[in-house]
């Protein structure tokens, strides 16, 4: 059960200016495609005129990303669309640790007085006579 | 002859048990967890996996980064192999240095293949007019832990 966090990418180019060249290349050539290999994001294009073209990825917790395909390749662009679609919403932060588990320990936490006689608790430790 | 300070090791001395006794004991425990895994009576089972040139402890339900990229796409499912210790409870299999793969079962699946934050590598001379900066962004793929099972095939 496998649930991709990319929601929707929608692509804004102009259909006149020069450097969304690629994204107008990537949109007639390599959009199909992309559909059909991420059934489940949802492709939006929308030719206007915006000062720069831009590739926004929205993902199922609310994070907006937005990337420059200003005069880049169709490939890269594919290259961008398929990172992005493997990304999750989280920001791109230092994390402090490469693992999360809920249930760190099973055979009981080690605390000191683990393997050790049980005397110990019992009588408790020795105290220095005042 | 007299006997000084040094004439027996200063650790006390260990008596090693019969080795036809040992060996039933053995048999018998061997059953007993045979026994224990077939009816199901652990509860969660954690392992001691080899992924990645490191060693991760790992449970059920736990999320692993990994600092490479690894050949399965996005929602694939990948059985670990090299799996060094697996326990629960009340037992532990303890492997030398692997346990077998009839034994456990390991399985994955690849969540998220990002990139890393954005580090920065920088090299500066001091009175040399001497500095470069580079930032590297390397990329990254997230395991999550599904299932761990093992078999009751010990011998």
């Amino acid at each position: 059960r496998y649930v991709r966090q990319l929601q929707r990418l929608q692509l804004l180019f102009s259909p006149t200016a020069a450097d969304s060249r690629g994204a107008r290349q990537f949109v007639e050539e390599a959009a199909l495609d992309f559909a059909r290999r991420h059934p489940d994001v949802v492709l939006y294009i929308s030719p206007r005129s915006i000062p720069a073209p831009l590739l926004l990825a929205e993902y199922l917790n609310g994070t907006v990303r937005e990337e420059l395909i200003a005069s880049k390749t169709s490939e890269e662009i594919v290259q961008l669309a398929t990172k992005l679609a493997g990304q999750s919403g989280l920001d791109i932060i230092r994390i402090r640790k490469p693992f999360h588990t809920d249930n760190p320990s099973i055979q009981g936490q080690w605390h000191p007085l683990t393997n050790k006689p049980s005397v110990l608790t019992v009588q408790g430790p020795r105290l220095q006579p005042k | 002859v007299a006997k000084t300070s040094l004439t027996s090791p200063p650790w006390p001395k260990v008596k090693l048990p019969d080795p036809v006794e040992e060996a039933k004991f053995h048999a018998e425990v061997v059953q007993k967890v045979n026994k224990m895994i077939a009816t199901g009576q652990y509860g969660r089972l954690f392992a001691v996996v080899h992924f990645a040139s490191k060693q991760w402890k790992i449970t059920s339900e736990d999320l692993i980064m990994m600092d490479n990229v690894l050949e399965a796409e996005c929602g694939d499912r990948i059985r670990l192999e090299k799996v060094l210790l697996v326990g629960a409870d009340d037992f532990t299999l303890i492997g030398r240095p692997l346990l077998g793969k009839e034994l456990v079962r390991v399985e994955a699946t690849v969540i998220e293949k990002t990139e890393s934050w954005p580090k920065i590598n920088m090299r500066f001379r001091k009175r040399r007019n001497y500095q470069r900066k580079k930032i590297i962004v390397h990329p990254q793929t997230v395991l999550r832990i599904n299932t761990i099972e093992i078999f009751p095939c010990l011998s």
